[in-house]
C-alpha cells in the first residue's frame, strides 16, 4: 500500500496548464463541474459541447442551454444545493452538518421551480418519499434525513412536499417556510431569546450581519428589558453600539414571540430530540400568561423601563433610515403578526433577491464578484431572478454561462 | 400650584405603582412584625470614633412625648456633643439652640423649624451643613448625608416613601440657542489641554504616584477631553470647575491663583469661542425648556436602613475618600488605592489595581456590632464590568486571600458568598454561589444582598428575589476576627480585583427580611427628578405639561422614563388633542440616538385623563447622552404633532448601497469540496457512494477533506484524506467482479500481472480509466491533464509494479494503484 500511495503522489503534480483557450468542450466541462459538482460523462460532455459550439442562439444563450442539462444531474440537488444550504441551517455555518428538513426544502423548492420566496413563507417542508424506506419524518429528531443522506439517494427523485401542519403540528398560519423547520428551530429557537432566528435569517438570506445594518438613529422603544442600557456601568456602549442593532432587530424578532424549541436541557443539551413548539390561540405561557414565550420576558430587571413583549406584532423600523436601501417592497405594510408575514417582508426585499443570486454566483464561479463586470452581471441576474418568478435555477444557469471560461 | 395626590402612583405606570405599594405594605408589615427581622433602634456609640472632647449630659425635664424621645435618640445625641453643633448651638449659645442640653423639649421645639421629616434631605439643617457650615468631616456632602440619615432615623424607617409628590410650575424658558461640546477634542487640544498636561499631570493622570480622578491631564487628548468636559462650563467659562478650583478654592495653583485661574479661563474662553451655537430649528414644534435642576425631586428615600451600620452612597464625586454616611460611629470611611473613579449619578468605578479600604480600627465596628446580633446583611447596587472575571471580590471584610469574616464576590455569571461561621472554615469555605447555569449575574446594575442569620445561615438575593440554592445551615459567628479591614473592589492583599461600578453599599447588623430587601430594591439608587415641560402654548389646556421622571443614569447618560400629560390647573381637562412623534431635545437640538418616543401616537383626552395623575403617555424609558453636565444641559421636547401644531418630517433621499472596491483577481478554478469529491469518485468509478466500505471511509475522512473551493487553501492533510478515499473506491471497484467488468470489460483480472499488463492488454484498463477521469472521449479536454503524459506515468507505474509470477491478486493490486493515482489527482479534484 505504501508504494501505491507513493506512486499516486507522482500524478498529483499533473495540474492543468494555466493559459488554456476554452473551447466548447472545456466550457461544457466547467459548466457541468460547477453546477453538478461532478465531472460529466463523455456522452453528456459531447452533448453540452455541441450545444455550446453549434447552438442556434448567442454564445451566452447556448451556454445557458447547455447548463440546463447539467441541472438535471442528481448531484446538482444531492451535492451542490445541499452544500449551498447546509451552512444556513446551523449557528456555526457548518457545511458538514447532516441533511435536514431545512436543506431538503431548499432542494425541493429548486427542483420544483417554486418561487424561492416561499423559502421564508411557505407551509411546506420536503421529506423523502415512502419508497425510500428507513425512518419517517419525526418532529423530534433528524433520523429521516440522515438516512436519506447515508443512502446516497437521488433526492431530486425522492423528495416530496408536505404541509408543516402534518409534520410538526403547527398551524398553517404559523408556518413560515424554513424559519419554522425543525432544523432552524433547533439551531435558532433553542434557549436564548429567539433573536438568533432573525440574525441568522438576515445573514443567510439578506447577506448582511447585524453590524452592516446597525442604525443607531432608529427609536429604541421596542428594545426589550433584557438588554442593559448600561453594560458594565457604561451607557455609551448601549447608545453607540447595542442600540444600533437592537432598535431594528427587536421589533422584527417579536414575530417569533410564540415559538420555542423544547428540549431536555439536562439530558439532551444540544436538543437532538427536541421539537418546535408554538403557542396557538388559547395556549398561554405559564410565566407570561400570554401566548408570548417566557424567553421574551427574561432578565426584566436589566432595564425595567424596556419594552415588555405583549404579542407577536412585528414592525420593520428599517423601512426608514439608512436601511431603506435594502429595498423593501412598497406593496407590503412593513408590519404584521407572526413569522409568516415577517418572512414575506424579508423575502420581498431587493436584498433577499440579490443575496440569493450572490450566493449562487459564488457557488458556480468559485469566487466573490471582484470588479465592475461581475457587479453588473449580478445586477442583471438579480433582475432576471425576480422576473423569472424567483426561480433559483435561473441564476445557476446564468452564472454558469458567465463563468464558463474563454 | 397644584399637587398630585397619593394616587399619583396608580397612573405613573405599573412599575411605580408596584414600587410604592410595596413600600406601603412594607411599612405596615414592619409595624406589626417582630423577631429577627423587626426594625432595630441602634444605640449610638458617640464616645467612639471621633477625636476631641465631648460633653453630653442631658439635664432638665424628661421628653414630653415619644417623638421627642426619638428626636433625642436619633438626632440630638449625635449633634449635641461639643465637637458638633453643640459647640455653638447649645444652651445659652447661638440661636437656634437646637443642640441645648438643658431641656430636650425646648431643643425639640427649636429643631422642628429646621427639619423636614417627610423629605429629610430637604431639611434646613442638612442644607446648611451641606453648604459648608462647620462640617465635621472632610466632605460637606458626607456631613449632609449623615445628618439626613439621622433625621430619617428619627422620622422612622419609611421616610421618603411618601406617595405624594408635589409638582410645582417650573420657570417658563423658551429653548434657546446653545453651545455643545464637539464630538472630538479639536480646539481643546491647543487651548485647555496644554495647561492641564503642564500643571495638573502630577496627580490627574491614571499612572500618577497617587492618581487623582478625573484623569483630565493625560497625554491622550481625547481621553483628557472626555474627562474634562464635565469641568468646563461652555455657557459660563468663569464658573468652570477648572477655573473655580484655582481662583476660589486655591487648589494647587502653579504660581499665583488669580492669574492661574485667569489663564485657565482664557483658554476655556478660546475653546468656547471656537464652538458655534446650535440654533433651535424654527420648524420644530417645541415645548418649554428645563434643566435637571428645574425639576421636582421625585425620590430620595424609601430605603430601609434601620439596621445599617455602614452606608456608602458615593455622592462626593471628588477626592480619594468614600464616606460612611450611616451615622453610626465611628465613620468607616474608605480610602482609595489605585484607579478608583467617581461615577456620575453617584457611584465609584474600580479598574485594574484598585480598591477602597477602611482602617482596621474603624472596621472593628463591624465585628463589634455584628457579633452582638449574630446576624447581618451585605447590600450593594453593583454593575459588574463584565461576566468574565473570576474570584473578583466586591465587598469584603477580611485579612487576606485566606482569612475573612465575609466576602461578596463574582465568578463569571455568579455571585459568591464567602461567610465565616461555625459551618465554614476561616476563609468562608465552602462558599455559597448563585447557580452557574442561571446566569443570575449580568453586567448591568443589579441589587445584591447577602444575608446571614444563626438559623437560616447564608442567603443571596438579586434584584429583590431570593436565589434558590440549597444551604439550610445555620451557625454562629464565634470565630470572627476583629483585626480585619473592610474593603471594596478587591481583597486587602490587592489580588482579587473586581472591575465594575458600585453605586451604593450598606452593611446591616440584621438579616434583612425578604420584604425589606424588596423595599430597598424598589427604592432604587440615585436621585430622581420630575421634569415638567410646558406645552400650554401648543394646546388649549392651561398650565399643561408633559412630565418626565428623569435621573442621571451613569456618568454618560440621563434616564428619561414614564412620561405623562398633566395640568397644574385644577379642573383643566384635555379634549381630543393628538400627540404624535415626541422627541427629547438637548441644548437646542434633537439627539439622533435614544428617541424612544418618536413613534408615540396618542390622543390626549379627558377620557384617558385622571385629575390626580394626568394621562400616562408611555411606560418605557430611554437613555440620552449627557452633553455638558447635569447642571447645564437644557432639555425640551419636540412634537411632530401636538394639537394643531405640526412639523411634518420628510426623510432624505435613500443612501445608495456602497459599491465595493475592485478586489484583486482571484483564481478562476478551484478545488472540489468533500461531497463533490465523493460524488465525483463515485461517478468516475461507478461505485455507489452508499457502498458500505466507501461510506465508512468517507465518513472517517470527511472532515479532513476540503470544505472550501479556494485552491490556495489546499493542504497536504487534505490530500491524504483524498488518497484514502480514492484507494477505497478503487479497491471496491477492482474487487467487485460486476463493477470491474462493467468498467473494464476487456481486462483480465484473473491473469497474472505479466500477461494481464502485457502489450496492448493494459489498454483495456487504462483506456476506460482515462475516459472516466479525464473525459477523454471524442477528443482531449484541453483543461484536463495531457492524456499522453498521464498514460506515460501510468505505464511507468505499472512497469515498476509488475513482477513475474502467477498471482492475480497482484494484478488487481496494480490495477488499484493505477486507478487510485488518477482518481486522487488533479484531474478529478480540480474544477
Amino acid at each position: 500500500m505504501r508504494r501505491i500511495v507513493g506512486s499516486i503522489t507522482l500524478l498529483l503534480v499533473l495540474f492543468v496548464s494555466t493559459e488554456i483557450q476554452a473551447g466548447p468542450v472545456e466550457q461544457a466541462k466547467r459548466i457541468h463541474d460547477r453546477i453538478a459538482g461532478v465531472p460529466p460523462t463523455v456522452e453528456i460532455l459531447e452533448q453540452m459541447a455541441n450545444i455550446i459550439g453549434s447552438g442556434s442562439g448567442s454564445e451566452v444563450a447556448n451556454a445557458e442551454q447547455a447548463a440546463l442539462i447539467a441541472i438535471d444531474h442528481p448531484d446538482f440537488y444531492r451535492t451542490t444545493l445541499k452544500n449551498l444550504a447546509t451552512p444556513w441551517t446551523n449557528r456555526d455555518f457548518d457545511i458538514f452538518a447532516p441533511l435536514n428538513d431545512y436543506s431538503a426544502t431548499v432542494i425541493g423548492l429548486v427542483r420544483d421551480d417554486r418561487d424561492f420566496r416561499e423559502l421564508l413563507t411557505g407551509d411546506q417542508l420536503y421529506v423523502g418519499s415512502a419508497a425510500t424506506g428507513g425512518p419517517v419524518y419525526s418532529a423530534s429528531n433528524n433520523d429521516h434525513y440522515e438516512y436519506l443522506e447515508q443512502q446516497g439517494l437521488d433526492l431530486a427523485a425522492q423528495l416530496e412536499p408536505r404541509s408543516q401542519t402534518s409534520l410538526t403540528g403547527i398551524p398553517a398560519a404559523a408556518a413560515a417556510g424554513v424559519l419554522t423547520s425543525r432544523a432552524a428551530s433547533r439551531a435558532f429557537f433553542i434557549a436564548g431569546t429567539n433573536r438568533a432566528m432573525f440574525r441568522f435569517t438576515l445573514v443567510n438570506h439578506l447577506c448582511r450581519d447585524l453590524e452592516q445594518v446597525a442604525d443607531t438613529s432608529r427609536p429604541p422603544d421596542r428594545v426589550r428589558q433584557d438588554i442593559t442600557r448600561s453594560p458594565g456601568g457604561d451607557s455609551r456602549l448601549f447608545r453607540n453600539n447595542c442600540v444600533g442593532c437592537h432598535s431594528g432587530m427587536d421589533p422584527m424578532a417579536q414575530a417569533f414571540a410564540y415559538y420555542n424549541f423544547e428540549f431536555d436541557s439536562d439530558n439532551d443539551p444540544t436538543g437532538e430530540n427536541g421539537r418546535l413548539a408554538y403557542n396557538d390561540v388559547g395556549v398561554l405561557d405559564p410565566d407570561t400568561m400570554t401566548r408570548v414565550v417566557r424567553k421574551y420576558h427574561i432578565n426584566q430587571n436589566n432595564f425595567p423601563f424596556g419594552f415588555v413583549t405583549p404579542d407577536d406584532r412585528w414592525d420593520n423600523y428599517w423601512r426608514t433610515g439608512r436601511n431603506r436601501n435594502l429595498g423593501w417592497s412598497s406593496t407590503l405594510a412593513g408590519s404584521g403578526n407572526g413569522a409568516k408575514s415577517l418572512g414575506e417582508e424579508l423575502a420581498n426585499s431587493e436584498a433577499f433577491a440579490s443575496c440569493q443570486v450572490t450566493k449562487v454566483f459564488k457557488t458556480v464561479c468559485l469566487r466573490a464578484p471582484v470588479d465592475g463586470a461581475d457587479r453588473a452581471q449580478l445586477s442583471a441576474m438579480t433582475s432576471s431572478f425576480v422576473s423569472s418568478g424567483y426561480n433559483l435555477k435561473q441564476p445557476f444557469v446564468e452564472s454558469a454561462a458567465y463563468c464558463r471560461g474563454e | 400650584m397644584s399637587y398630585i395626590s397619593k394616587h399619583l402612583d396608580e397612573n405613573l405606570g405599573p412599575a411605580i405603582q408596584v414600587k410604592l405599594l410595596a413600600v406601603l405594605v412594607t411599612a405596615f408589615l414592619a409595624g406589626c412584625s417582630g423577631g429577627s427581622g423587626s426594625a432595630v433602634v441602634q444605640n449610638v456609640d458617640v464616645a467612639a470614633g471621633d477625636s476631641g472632647s465631648r460633653s453630653l449630659v442631658l439635664s432638665g425635664p424628661p421628653p414630653q412625648s415619644d417623638d421627642v424621645q426619638r428626636f433625642r435618640l436619633e438626632l440630638w445625641e449625635n449633634i449635641a456633643p461639643d465637637n458638633r453643633c453643640g459647640q455653638c448651638h447649645g444652651a445659652g449659645g447661638q440661636s437656634p439652640t437646637f443642640a441645648r442640653n438643658d431641656d430636650i423639649n425646648r431643643a425639640y421645639e427649636e429643631v422642628n423649624a429646621l427639619v423636614n421629616l417627610n423629605q429629610p434631605a430637604q431639611s434646613r439643617l442638612v442644607e446648611k451643613v451641606g453648604g459648608g457650615h462647620n462640617c465635621w468631616q472632610a466632605s460637606d456632602q458626607a456631613c449632609a448625608d449623615i445628618l439626613t440619615t439621622w433625621i430619617s432615623n428619627w422620622a422612622g424607617g419609611t421616610v421618603g416613601s411618601s406617595t405624594s409628590i408635589v409638582l410645582t410650575a417650573p420657570p417658563e424658558i423658551i429653548p434657546g440657542a446653545s453651545k455643545s461640546f464637539p464630538a472630538t477634542a479639536g480646539v481643546f487640544a491647543t487651548t485647555v489641554h496644554p495647561l492641564l498636561t503642564t500643571y495638573c499631570a502630577n496627580c490627574h493622570v491614571d499612572d500618577a504616584a497617587i492618581p487623582q480622578s478625573p484623569f483630565f491631564a493625560t497625554d491622550d487628548v481625547e481621553a483628557s477631553y472626555a474627562a474634562a468636559r464635565s469641568k468646563i462650563e461652555l455657557d459660563d467659562p468663569a464658573n468652570s470647575r477648572l477655573v473655580v478650583r484655582l481662583g476660589s478654592e486655591f487648589h494647587n495653583c502653579w504660581s499665583n491663583c488669580v492669574s492661574n485661574a485667569a489663564e485657565m479661563q482664557t483658554a476655556i474662553q478660546t475653546l468656547v469661542d471656537s464652538i458655534p451655537e446650535t440654533e433651535v430649528s424654527p420648524e420644530l414644534v417645541t415645548s418649554r425648556a428645563l434643566t435637571l435642576l428645574d425639576g421636582v425631586v421625585a425620590s430620595g428615600g424609601g430605603r430601609n436602613d434601620a439596621s445599617a451600620i455602614a452606608l456608602y452612597q458615593f455622592k462626593t464625586l471628588t477626592g480619594n475618600t468614600a464616606f460612611d454616611t450611616s451615622g453610626v460611629e465611628p465613620a468607616m470611611n474608605l480610602s482609595f488605592t489605585g484607579s478608583v473613579d467617581w461615577v456620575g449619578g453617584y457611584g465609584i468605578r474600580f479598574s485594574a489595581g484598585s480598591r477602597a479600604q477602611a482602617s482596621t480600627s474603624t472596621s472593628a465596628k463591624l465585628h463589634q456590632l455584628i457579633t452582638a446580633t449574630s446576624e447581618y446583611s451585605v447590600e450593594a447596587w453593583v454593575a459588574p464590568a463584565n461576566v468574565t472575571q473570576e474570584e473578583a471580590y466586591i465587598v469584603s471584610y477580611s485579612g487576606g486571600n485566606s482569612t475573612r469574616n465575609f466576602t461578596l464576590g463574582q465568578t463569571l455569571y455568579s455571585y459568591d458568598a464567602l461567610v465565616r461561621f461555625s459551618a465554614t472554615d476561616g476563609n468562608g469555605n465552602p462558599g455559597l454561589s448563585t447557580p452557574d447555569g442561571d446566569e443570575v449575574l449580568q453586567a448591568t446594575l443589579q441589587h445584591v444582598v447577602m444575608t446571614f442569620d444563626p438559623t437560616t445561615g447564608r442567603q443571596l438575593f438579586v434584584n429583590g428575589a431570593r436565589i434558590d440554592v440549597a444551604d439550610e445551615v445555620g451557625g454562629n459567628l464565634n470565630d470572627w476576627d476583629d483585626t480585619f479591614a473592610f474593603v471594596l473592589g478587591n481583597e486587602v492583599s490587592n489580588n482579587r480585583q473586581f472591575q465594575g461600578v458600585l453605586r451604593l453599599v450598606a452593611i446591616h447588623n440584621r438579616a434583612l427580611t425578604p420584604t425589606q430587601i424588596v423595599q430597598n430594591f424598589d427604592a432604587g439608587v440615585g436621585e430622581q427628578f420630575m421634569l415638567l415641560f410646558g406645552v400650554s402654548h401648543l394646546v388649549d389646556v392651561p398650565n399643561a405639561y408633559i412630565v418626565f421622571e428623569v435621573s442621571q443614569f451613569d456618568s454618560y447618560s440621563y434616564l428619561f422614563s414614564q412620561p405623562f400629560f398633566y395640568s397644574l390647573e385644577q379642573g383643566a381637562l384635555p379634549s381630543i388633542i393628538p400627540l404624535q412623534g415626541m422627541r427629547i431635545g438637548i441644548n437646542g437640538r434633537e439627539p439622533e440616538v435614544g428617541q424612544a418616543y418618536a413613534n408615540l401616537d396618542v390622543v390626549l383626552d379627558a377620557s384617558n385623563y385622571s385629575v390626580e395623575s394626568g394621562q400616562p403617555l408611555s411606560a418605557i424609558g430611554t437613555v440620552l447622552g449627557i452633553e455638558k453636565n447635569p447642571q447645564s444641559d437644557e432639555f425640551f421636547l419636540t412634537f411632530e404633532r401636538l394639537g394643531d401644531a405640526t412639523n411634518v418630517r420628510v426623510e432624505g433621499g435613500i443612501e445608495p448601497l456602497p459599491v465595493s472596491a475592485d478586489a484583486a483577481p482571484v483564481s478562476d478554478i478551484g478545488i472540489r469540496i468533500f461531497d463533490e469529491i465523493n460524488a465525483s469518485m463515485a461517478a468516475a468509478t461507478g461505485v455507489p457512494a452508499a457502498n458500505s466500505d466507501v461510506f465508512n471511509t468517507f465518513t472517517a475522512v470527511r472532515q479532513q477533506l476540503p470544505s472550501s473551493n479556494n485552491i490556495e487553501g489546499f493542504l497536504s492533510s487534505q490530500q491524504m484524506g483524498i488518497t484514502q478515499l480514492a484507494i477505497e473506491y478503487c479497491n471496491v471497484l477492482i474487487e467487485d467482479p460486476a463493477l470491474r467488468s462493467a468498467r473494464f470489460p476487456g481486462f483480465d483480472f484473473s491473469a497474472a500481472p505479466g500477461s494481464a499488463y502485457a502489450g496492448a492488454n493494459r489498454s483495456a484498463l487504462l483506456d476506460p480509466l482515462l475516459v472516466s477521469t479525464l473525459q477523454n472521449g471524442a477528443g482531449p479536454v484541453a483543461t484536463q491533464p495531457d492524456v499522453t503524459l498521464v498514460r506515460g506515468e501510468l505505464n511507468s507505474l505499472i512497469d515498476r509494479l509488475v513482477v513475474t509470477g502467477n498471482d492475480a491478486t497482484r494484478t488487481r493490486t496494480i490495477a488499484k494503484a493505477a486507478c487510485a493515482s488518477v482518481l486522487g489527482s488533479a484531474a478529478v479534484l480540480l474544477q
